[in-house]
């Protein structure tokens, strides 16, 4: 096949510093609060970091562009798996409006944690019980 | 030179540690078959044993606890441990390396370890089975799989393991075809059987991870109690559905696409005529791998998912319809004017255009969501894959191995025999079968030991038939095994029916160890009967 790439040092170390960066961006933005947003945005930031390891690290980049299309098809088929489940997620409570939104949003790992606010300051139980149903409106 | 005529890959190497720890695609193909058709005798002793249970209302001859415990491993084993593996694994790996005139797949340890996989996935079964079974459906939904006391562990394991196995072939029959093919094989020149299995093996990527990662999660609920599918704990039920379909509608594929591939060579060879619509056929099957993957949703109709996402997935069902149609118009367009013959193999492909015609269509119905509602969980869900699997998978299989035995194994069974027991086959399926549409759209309920006295003569007919189906398949694999006796050999040369792709024009039956003498020369398209004369020989 076509002679191998070798990577110049410098094209490493770019991109480790842009995989430094990005997990700053992670960090950073995870003290605001962008309401449903706050998955998107995690999940996006970590994509990136992910394809930049496979492009450069992997050398999927420069290899046979076959590789790639597998690599960028089974992301393909995980869209098409989240997409298309939102779409029953996102629309329940067409007939039956009870079961339009879940009994309980967090999971119950967070049960035995004490509560705490988006910014991890500790809440009052007893104020936080009033809210209890509304997280996702502050 | 004479000497070496007489080899081949039965009987060289000898010994039981050459097939243990072969690498030649032939001799795993043979090891995957064996496995299979043990699988495939206790799937049916099973279904035998829930027919005697059905044959009249009441339970007596097993408790529900053992029915439900019979239709879960029946299921299971039929599907991961039988039909899922038993093409590409067994008919998959015998040819496919001789159809592109390769002297082995891409990597050969590596197939070695996807059947070690299987076995030790197997073994995870077996374990279930003597450990008392498991009684939630060879689906697993919860809220039932994470809080029923049998052995979901195990078996849920043994799947996660086996998908592993699939996975490897998949990925293993794809570098195959990519780069293993001789010169001039160029990718429309290659045998359907081949583009079948590509799409199998491109659908077994991508979508198997999926089964494993199910399995992973509903072990983790039931053992760390982590709130997935648990609404108590933050979780939703409906999820366990998504992801499970996700993989297990692409599965059907899995399925039937190698059922195709098998069906695409018997017809032209048996008809002598080259195959009509060679492009449609070959990329139908890539269209149906792609589109089964955006129609899961049409098994949760009741489940209660959204509205929208029904109307969405009923949609796009219709479409699989397209390609499929397109399939069995140009197999019947093949045949149209050839010189059909009735031998066992086309026997088998005839019975397969009929019942898979049936199972197709009848998946159509359930695909609307109107009429799901009213049909879901009854027999007529029963009937329908029943006549995809079995009517479809397991007819081409039976199909497929009698087509290629004398080039596998060397001999040739009673053809007599084989085409009676193929009619038992055909009789006693549509016998079995077709009573439980009326079932189902009267309204009995599937997964039940016993029954309303209104439903008692449709059921007793149905489990007569199923005697008739058991014994029939029963009698075409002694058959089979029958030919193996000795001084039963064929001349090496023999090509039975003619057949004009490498793995008979090129090679002994049964083949060289190392496939062909030499790298075949190219001298002729798969099917061009109407270029070429191969006349079908066969001597002792
Ligand atoms: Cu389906």
């Amino acid at each position: 096949m076509s002679e191998h790439h070798i990577t110049p040092l410098k094209t490493y170390l770019a991109v480790a510093g842009t995989l430094f960066f990005l997990t700053a961006v992670t960090v950073w933005v995870s003290y605001f609060d962008f309401g449903s947003f706050n998955i998107i945005i995690a999940m996006g930031v970590a994509t990136m970091k992910a394809s930049i390891v496979a492009l450069f690290f992997m050398h999927l980049l420069w290899d046979d562009k076959k590789n790639l299309t597998m690599f960028v098809m089974s992301l393909m088929f995980l869209g098409i798996f989240i997409t298309v489940t939102l779409l029953d997620t996102g629309f329940r409570g067409g007939v039956n409006s009870e079961v339009e939104y879940p009994i309980n949003n967090r999971a119950t790992f967070y049960d035995s944690l004490p509560l705490t606010d988006t910014h991890g300051h500790p809440v009052d139980e007893h104020s936080a019980d009033q809210h209890g149903e509304d997280e996702d409106h502050h | 030179m004479a000497e070496n005529q007489k080899q081949n890959y039965l009987t060289h190497p000898k010994g039981i540690m050459s097939w243990l720890l072969t690498l030649d695609h032939k001799r795993i193909g043979l090891m995957y078959l064996f496995g299979g058709i043990i699988f495939f005798f206790l799937g049916g002793v099973l279904a035998l044993g829930m027919r005697l249970e059905l044959a009249a209302p009441g339970n007596d001859f097993v408790s529900n606890d053992t029915y439900n415990n019979m239709y879960t491993l029946h299921g299971a084993i039929m599907i991961f441990l039988f039909i899922i593996p038993a093409i590409p694994g067994a008919l998959g790996n015998i040819l496919l390396p001789l159809m592109l005139g390769a002297k082995d797949v891409a990597f050969p340890r590596l197939n070695l370890a996807s059947f070690y996989i299987y076995t030790i996935g197997a073994l995870f079964v077996m374990y279930t089975i003597i450990s008392g079974g498991v009684d939630t459906g060879w689906t697993f939904y919860t809220p039932y799989s994470t809080t029923s006391t049998s052995n979901v562990i195990p078996m849920t394991m043994g799947i996660f393991v086996i998908g592993f196995s699939s996975i490897l072939t998949g990925l293993n029959f794809i570098a195959t075809i990519h780069k293993m093919r001789i010169p001039g094989l160029t990718w429309y020149k290659l045998p359907l059987f081949v583009w079948a299995l590509y799409g199998t093996s491109l659908v077994q990527i991508t979508a198997t991870p999926v089964i494993a990662i199910t399995m992973v999660l509903l072990i983790l609920e039931r053992l760390l109690g982590i709130g997935i599918f648990d609404p108590a704990l933050g979780g939703d039920p409906v999820l366990y559905q998504h992801f499970f379909w996700f993989y297990s509608h692409p599965a059907v594929y899995i399925m039937i696409l190698p059922a195709f591939g098998i069906i695409s060579e018997i017809i032209p060879v048996h008809s002598r005529k080259k195959v009509w619509g060679y492009k449609f056929i070959a990329f139908s099957t890539l269209s149906i791998a792609f589109i089964g993957f955006l129609v899961w949703g049409h098994h949760m109709f009741t489940s209660g998912q959204s509205v929208f996402s029904q109307i969405v997935f009923s949609f796009i069902t219709y479409f699989v319809g397209i390609p499929t149609g397109v399939k069995i118009f140009s197999w019947m367009l093949t045949m149209y004017k050839g010189q059909v013959s009735f031998t066992p193999p086309m026997l088998y492909a005839l019975s397969f255009l009929f019942l898979f015609t049936i199972g197709g269509l009848t998946g159509i119905f359930l695909g609307a969501v109107a009429l799901d509602i009213h049909l879901h969980d009854t027999y007529f869900v029963v009937a329908h894959f029943h006549y995809v699997m079995q009517g479809g998978t397991i007819i081409a299989f039976l199909g497929g191995l009698h087509h290629w035995w004398p080039k596998s194994m060397g001999t040739m069974y009673n053809q007599t025999v084989a085409s009676i027991c193929c009619l038992g086959v055909f009789l006693g399926f549509n016998g079995t079968f077709f009573p439980q549409f009326l079932l189902g759209l009267r309204g009995m309920p599937r997964r039940y030991a016993t029954y309303d006295q209104q439903f008692a003569e449709l059921h007793n007919y149905s489990s007569f038939w199923s005697g008739i189906l058991g014994l029939s398949i029963f009698i075409s694999i002694m058959n089979l095994l029958w030919s193996l006796r000795k001084n039963n050999k064929l001349d090496p040369g023999t090509n039975p029916w003619g057949g004009m792709t490498l793995e008979w024009t090129h090679t002994t039956s049964p083949p060289h160890p190392h496939n062909f003498e030499e790298e075949p020369v190219l001298e002729h398209g798969p099917y061009d009967y109407d270029k070429v004369i191969v006349e079908p020989t066969f001597k002792k």
